[in-house]
């Protein structure tokens, strides 16, 4: 009640109206600001009189007027982009042109740490990375938004499940947060909480897989166009993101998407034209009569001898990896854009459109996608801002990955088909496969596995002015909006498939419909004010956040030739059918004092509640503080070679959210013998289930040499969690299975490093480098429940221990050292990763960019090459590197050869995750041909995961059959093979 | 301009006031009743839920153990060409034995432990409804009471026979306070006087059983008949207790009819969705690589133009063959009993209770009528009356021969536990697979766990 009133108070506040300062006695100082180098005038340049509020920005040909109250005045010239400026006027030299260059070091962008309000970089206590437009999609074409950020944060795990079109990547910053959840980042674009759900397709229900979590889904991320993204910033643990609260255990993205721009309307043209070919493939062993007569019974020999003789005699030996996967596919993006406006109204519109074939036949990815965002002073003091984005994404990723008895996964059952016997299909009819349940070739041609997801994305935000003296102002800001988006799947194998004919009821399609919506709205009020010397703002707000996914899923078994509508199936079934939906809401204050640059210092709180909690109406206090020092801004700070240095640290407190359902002890509902039945649940709800608590303390040291040309980040954090969720296991006994507690607690620390600056700067020659190191070691400091294992497919082929002590990514299995105590086998969690891209500018109109990313480390449980060993085509399968009569395929170390550790497996690997050159073409060349209508014109050659070296055997090191989780999301099984992505681009500018 | 600005304030500060946005609503499960709800004054529809909720749960443990134990016992090959650990792990391959968290059972010991014992609780929750409900009448209460012990009894025998000597927990009414485990024999002692209990409450329920149950129970779906399906769990029990007297009595009571049809029983019921499919079905000839094939040993061992062979076993056009990292298998032989895949699966049937009843006069040395009884068994299979010879030993050798063919891969893994009875698991063949016999399984790791938490 307290915290409402004390809003209530700061409401009436605003009702007292407000004052302006009066004007005085001086001089009009006019002038244009260009860009150096190109001279092109720069429209919005922030100009400001030092030592006052006063402030104008530049219109669209970069002129400004502005009234100084005495004889002389300095003007300050802010640009994001571009080194501030000061210029001296006066009465006598009122009227300047000015040159601004632009700046390479990032110290002057604005980094948001409230809700309500942002600091500049140089003043930030935590080490919060902002991916720019220029290093998200600046060197080459990304499908998905997360795919992008590879390499590009540091403390980040990002690791990509499979190579299947449309997505499907898992974000862990520092660490683990939870135990049970994804650990996945909360995401916030332009002000919307959207979701970036893995949503259930049912490839994993038809094939047999199992569970949605091993349906190789995207994530939702995957509907926005990276190209409309001007920023993104990376809170990356409780310290940074504190104010958001319930949902940012795992650190937040905050998005924010390209915005007009006051000036020239300018028209963006661009296309990419590309290839996309397997990264890498493992090859598959041949055949001798040798090894039939090794490895099959007595009674197949006969037959498979008559059929590898058959294949010897006519040279048909087919490389089944290289016809499923080695296909060369096409990507094509065309992307406009329009952007331009005045002082009153900015806009920016974008439409872009992606079809992008995948490396398996029938498989790609389609994307369109518009956006208009416009910004629009209503007066002077009210400026209204909307953002509008539709999308409709269409993905087709075919069939990989792990199922059971289907046969419909290419890379499953080809483990199982040696290279002379023929699976193609002559004259239409697909040979039944005697080494497995399926033909792949006849799934490829005819199974489908689609998503069609249509979105829309709704922002809107209102500033408002409420007082603006020369020493305070106080805004108002309300922002929201509404992510919407329903999602069509379909998974269909055709009733003619070998595996459908087996069944009793031939033809299996499964269709689903989701619908998501997300909404959410925030008020606060922010107010500037001074206090001496120290400059104070301070904010105050509520946030409230409301989702609801609701699903349907039906399927038809027994379907008539060629049909995939439910109506023509024998067997017609409601699969599925949900609804959920959760309610958050906030309070937060935040109190932030700047003295002079020198010494900033933040303190915050926030409150939340939900109605997923065990007590929907228990508030949670999520605390925040946080000090940085600029040494270099003091007056005794005399080094010229040291330039910036800042010790920094920051503390904060944020949640996790209990998942929906957690309190309930329901009834399912089941049906036998036409009669509907209801039996207890296994799960018994908690009432007093809380969120997982996460805080965290980072320090660091920001330092910058001779001029800030060379950049060192230094941070060290410790992350401590609490009352993980997890389930407790009860007595099987009882008849009930699991509750969810609160018991567990973890222990992340790690160090991030980034080094950056110019390495050769030169007449005709500009080399940018940055170096970034980063590692994290999680533990598990409290379990509170007895140790167990989970994960993955058990202890015989290597699982996941949870046991105080230790980190949950440690790897056990087979053989038990003593009854239930496993062989520890292996760590999931990289030792540490490390980046290095680079820019090189040359000859003035190329640019040439790279890079590329090592993982030291890290296991994988390797379960492709169990099923490969298992059918004999592991390539160098009937190698004996013992001599010991008994071929290597059927005896992988460690000895004794049939325990978990053969499949746990180094996954440490090199990677050139992007390179891209460019040509800018001369300007006077562009105007000489095209008169004035071609402002821009670029062309360019570019790579995504263009090489890697690694020992793994397998696609990719990276990859997970699970999809996103916090702890298994590193088995493999016959996953979509990487793929090397190779772009011509065109670029024009109107 | 000023005024826009106040209305903006002002409307902004009217929502704010008038639908506080502060507030959340207590969630209620949008997808389903709870258990809160049924457990004070049900209706009689909601009651009705759970009885057939009961006949859900009832059925769940019929696939793993199927597959699993009809492995153990080497009546069937569950051949699985997606998971090579159904015939490395099950068939204890390479020296492989059980461990608390085996393959196919987990932590939780999966449908051989875990699933009966929620159909147990689904009793204990339906007797606590039905008490509750001020819809039934007291002899309706016990009519409910009397078919769930029943069931309860039959699914207290799945965990304490694949456990064995390691003991069960037979006191599990409280989730949090589960009591200890008790002997295989205290075990069995209890499920025997639990089906006394259900069978002294059916005595109280009058002549209709008021609820409706599924198709699976015709003949059997009234108070007389739920009494002598009782009784006949209760003679299955008593020959695992060696009470060979109580079984012949138990046998009175039952549906035991020596000159009926032998397959006649209480069954589950299976169908079409929403209903589930019977797991045991596979397409005759089907071109698969995962289906159960009836083991090499059980036709090398077979007689002559015995009609269950004929009946029960398929001889497939192309046999299914198992590569994998151990031992090959060839499977020639399906599983040719059921009709479709919507066919109901008999849990007790009335060839087992003369089989109990030859095998208790044998062992009270009554052998005429051991004979007789076998005889009727025989006679039926079409391989003559017995003319082996009559000592009490022989006579059950030539039972536990009838009861593999009779109760051949029947969802209850008979010939393991018979041989186990005999101690002559020795005698389940191992050459074919290079496998391990196991004798029972070790306590599921969950329930290790559960104690070590209670425990502090």
């Amino acid at each position: 009640m307290q915290k409402r009133y004390l809003f209530r108070m700061l409401l009436l506040f605003v009702f007292f109206g407000r004052m302006t300062a009066a004007d005085a006695q001086g001089f009009t100082a006019t002038g244009t600001i260009k860009e150096a180098g190109t001279g092109n005038p720069l429209a919005g340049v922030s100009v400001t009189i030092k030592g006052t509020k006063q402030v104008t920005t530049t219109d669209a040909s970069g002129t400004f007027s502005i009234k100084p109250t005495g004889r002389t005045a300095v003007l300050v010239l802010n640009y994001v982009g571009y080194k501030t400026t000061e210029i001296a006027v006066s009465a006598d030299r009122p009227t300047v042109t000015v040159s601004m260059e632009e700046d390479i070091s990032p110290l002057k962008e604005v980094v948001i740490t409230g809700l309500a309000s942002s600091i500049k970089r140089s003043n930030l206590a935590n080490a919060v990375t902002t991916v720019s437009a220029r290093d998200l999609t600046g060197t080459t074409q990304i499908q998905t938004t997360d795919g992008a950020l590879y390499g590009k944060v540091p403390g980040a795990n990002i690791r990509m499940n499979s190579g299947a079109p449309g997505g499907g990547i898992n974000i862990q910053l520092r660490g683990l947060s939870s135990l049970t959840q994804a650990s996945a980042p909360l995401i916030v674009l332009d002000g919307v909480y959207i979701s970036n759900d893995f949503q259930r397709t049912g490839r994993a229900s038809v094939t047999g897989a199992g569970a949605a979590s091993q349906d190789d889904g995207a994530n939702r991320l995957a509907d926005i166009n990276p190209a409309d993204i001007e920023s993104i910033e990376v809170l990356k643990g409780p310290s940074a993101a504190a104010m958001y609260g319930t949902r940012a255990n795992a650190g937040v993205l905050v998005i924010n998407t390209r915005k007009g721009a006051a000036g020239k309307t300018t028209v963006s043209f661009a296309q990419d034209i590309g290839m996309a070919t397997p990264l890498k493939l493992m090859g598959v062993d041949n055949w001798s009569e040798a090894k039939i007569n090794s490895f099959f019974p007595v009674a197949r020999r006969p037959i498979e001898l008559t059929r590898y003789q058959n294949a010897v005699a006519s040279g048909t030996f087919i490389d089944y990896e290289d016809y499923f996967y080695g296909n060369t596919a096409t990507l094509l993006n065309t992307r406009l854009s329009v952007r331009g406006g005045d002082e009153k109204t900015k806009f920016f519109l974008s439409g872009s459109m992606t079809d992008e074939g995948g490396t398996v036949r029938r498989t790609g990815f389609e994307r369109q996608s518009i956006r208009a965002n416009i910004d629009h002073k209503l007066t002077k003091d009210i400026t209204l801002s909307i953002g509008s984005n539709y999308t409709r994404t269409n993905t087709d990723r075919g069939f990989t990955g792990n199922q059971n008895n289907s046969g419909a996964s290419i890379g499953y059952n080809i483990s199982y088909v040696p290279n002379y016997f023929d699976l193609r299909p002559v004259g239409g009819v697909y040979p039944a496969n005697p080494y497995f349940a399926e033909n792949p070739v006849a799934v490829t041609d005819k199974g489908i596995n689609n998503s069609v997801v249509n979105r829309f994305i709704q922002s809107f935000g209102l500033d408002v002015n409420l007082l603006r003296t020369e020493r305070s102002q106080l805004k108002f800001k309300v922002n929201g909006g509404l992510d919407f988006f329903q999602n069509s799947t379909k998974v269909y194998l055709p009733d003619d498939l070998q595996f459908q004919r087996a069944q009793a009821n031939p033809g299996d399609v499964l269709v689903g419909r989701q619908q998501t919506m997300n909404t959410n709205f925030q008020a606060a009020m922010v107010y500037n004010w001074e206090l001496k010397k120290i400059s104070m703002t301070t904010q105050a707000g509520m946030v409230r956040l409301d989702f609801k996914n609701d699903g349907l899923f039906n399927r038809g078994r027994g379907l008539a030739p060629g049909q995939s509508n439910i109506k023509q199936a024998t067997v017609q079934e409601v699969e599925a059918q949900f609804e959920n939906s959760q309610r958050d809401v906030g309070i937060f204050l935040q109190q932030e004092a700047n003295y002079e640059d020198k010494i900033i210092g933040t303190v915050g709180i926030r409150w939340d509640k939900s109605n997923t909690n065990g007590d929907p109406n228990k508030y949670y206090a999520f605390p925040k503080a946080s000090l940085a020092i600029n040494l270099t801004n003091f007056d005794f700070w005399k080094s010229r070679t040291i330039t910036q240095l800042k010790p920094r640290v920051a503390y904060g407190q944020t949640a996790g959210p209990v998942p929906f359902g957690a309190t309930f002890t329901s009834l399912g509902g089941v049906n036998i013998g036409g009669l509907l039945g209801s039996t207890v649940a296994v799960n018994v709800g908690n009432l007093n289930i809380r969120p997982e608590r996460a805080q965290e303390i980072e320090f660091g040291l920001d330092a910058g040499f001779f001029n800030n040309k060379l950049m060192l980040e230094a941070t060290y954090y410790i992350k401590t969690t609490k009352d993980n969720l997890q389930p407790l296991n009860l007595s099987p006994a009882t008849g009930v299975a699991t509750t969810l507690s609160n018991e567990a607690e973890m222990r992340n620390n790690g160090i991030e490093l980034a080094l950056s600056g110019t390495v050769l700067q030169k007449e005709n020659i500009k080399w940018t480098s940055r170096l970034m190191w980063w590692k994290n070691d999680v533990k598990i400091t409290r379990l509170g429940i007895p140790s167990y294992t989970a994960g993955a497919f058990g202890t015989g082929l290597g699982t996941f221990l949870y046991q105080q002590g230790i980190a949950p990514t440690t790897i056990v299995g087979t053989p038990a050292i003593s009854p239930g105590v496993f062989t520890v086998w292996g760590n999931a969690q990289p030792d540490w990763t490390s980046s290095w891209s680079n820019n090189i500018t040359f000859l003035k109109n190329f640019d040439l960019n790279f890079l590329m990313e090592y993982r030291s480390g890290g296991d994988n449980v390797n379960l492709t090459s169990f099923l490969t060993d298992g059918g004999g085509t592991t390539k160098g399968w009937f190698d004996d590197d013992n001599k010991d009569g008994i071929p290597n395929g059927r005896q992988r170390n460690p000895a004794p050869y049939n325990n978990a550790g053969r499949w746990v497996q180094d996954a440490t690997f090199l990677k050139v995750r992007e390179i891209g050159l460019y040509y800018t073409v001369p300007k006077g060349f562009l105007s000489k041909t095209f008169g004035r209508v071609i402002q821009r014109a670029k062309v360019g050659l570019s790579g995504n995961n263009v090489f890697l070296k690694t020992k793994y055997v397998g696609y990719d090191p990276e990859t997970s059959t699970f999809g996103a989780q916090a702890v298994a999301n590193n088995v493999d099984v016959a996953p979509y093979p990487t793929a090397r992505r190779l772009f011509f681009h065109l670029q024009i500018d109107f | 301009m000023k005024k826009l600005q106040i209305l903006l304030i002002a409307s902004v500060a009217a929502f704010q006031f008038s639908c506080n946005p502060l507030e959340v609503k207590e969630l209620v499960d949008p997808n389903n009743p709870s258990e809160a709800s049924v457990l004070n004054n049900a209706s009689r529809s909601q009651i009705q839920f759970l009885v057939t909720g009961l006949e859900q749960r009832h059925k769940g443990y019929v696939t793993n153990v199927s597959q699993a134990w009809n492995t153990f016992g080497r009546e069937v090959w569950y051949l699985n060409g997606s998971d090579p650990r159904f015939q490395t792990d099950w068939l204890g391959q390479a020296g492989r034995v059980p461990d608390a968290a085996y393959f196919g059972f987990g932590a939780t010991g999966g449908g051989s432990y875990a699933t009966p014992y929620q159909c147990i609780k689904q009793g204990y929750v339906l007797i606590d409804a039905a008490q509750n409900s001020a819809a039934l009448t007291a002899q309706e209460k016990s009519a409910v009471a009397g078919f769930a012990k029943t069931i309860m009894a039959y699914q207290f025998i799945i965990p304490a026979n694949w456990q064995y000597e390691n003991g069960i927990r037979t006191d599990i009414k409280d989730p949090l306070k589960p009591g200890g485990f008790r002997t295989y024999t205290a075990a069995l002692g209890f499920i025997d006087s639990l089906l006394t209990a259900g069978y002294a409450d059916l005595n109280a329920a009058g002549t209709t059983f008021p609820f409706t149950l599924t198709a699976g129970w015709n003949g059997f779906n009234n108070i007389d008949g739920l009494k002598r399906v009782n009784r006949a769990i209760a003679a299955r029990v008593a020959i695992y207790r060696k009470d060979w007297n109580g079984a012949l009595t138990a046998l009175g009571n039952s549906f035991m009819n020596l000159t009926g049809i032998l397959g006649a029983g209480p069954a589950h019921t299976f169908g079409a969705p929403p209903d589930g499919f019977n797991p045991l079905y596979y397409v005759p000839d089907a071109s698969v690589n995962t289906i159960i094939v009836v083991h090499p040993s059980v036709l090398a061992d077979a007689t002559p133009n015995d009609a269950r062979v004929a009946a029960k076993f398929h001889q497939r056009t192309t046999p299914v063959t198992i590569t994998t990292d151990a031992a090959p298998l060839v499977g020639t032989h399906q599983d040719k009993r059921w009709a479709s895949n919507t066919s109901p699966i008999p849990f007790i049937k009335n060839e087992e209770l003369i089989l109990i009843k030859a095998e208790a006069h044998a062992q009270l040395g009554q052998t005429t009528d051991a004979v007789n009884a076998i005889n009727i068994i025989r006679t039926a299979a079409n391989i003559g009356n017995y003319g082996g010879a009559t000592t009490q030993a022989a006579l059950i050798d030539e039972i536990l021969y009838q009861r593999r063919y009779s109760l051949w891969a029947e969802p209850w893994g008979h010939r393991w536990i018979d041989a186990r009875r005999y101690d002559r698991l020795n005698t389940i063949p191992t050459s074919y697979d290079q496998g391990t016999i196991f004798k029972q399984f070790p306590r599921p790791q969950a329930e290790i766990n559960w104690d070590l938490y209670a425990g502090g």
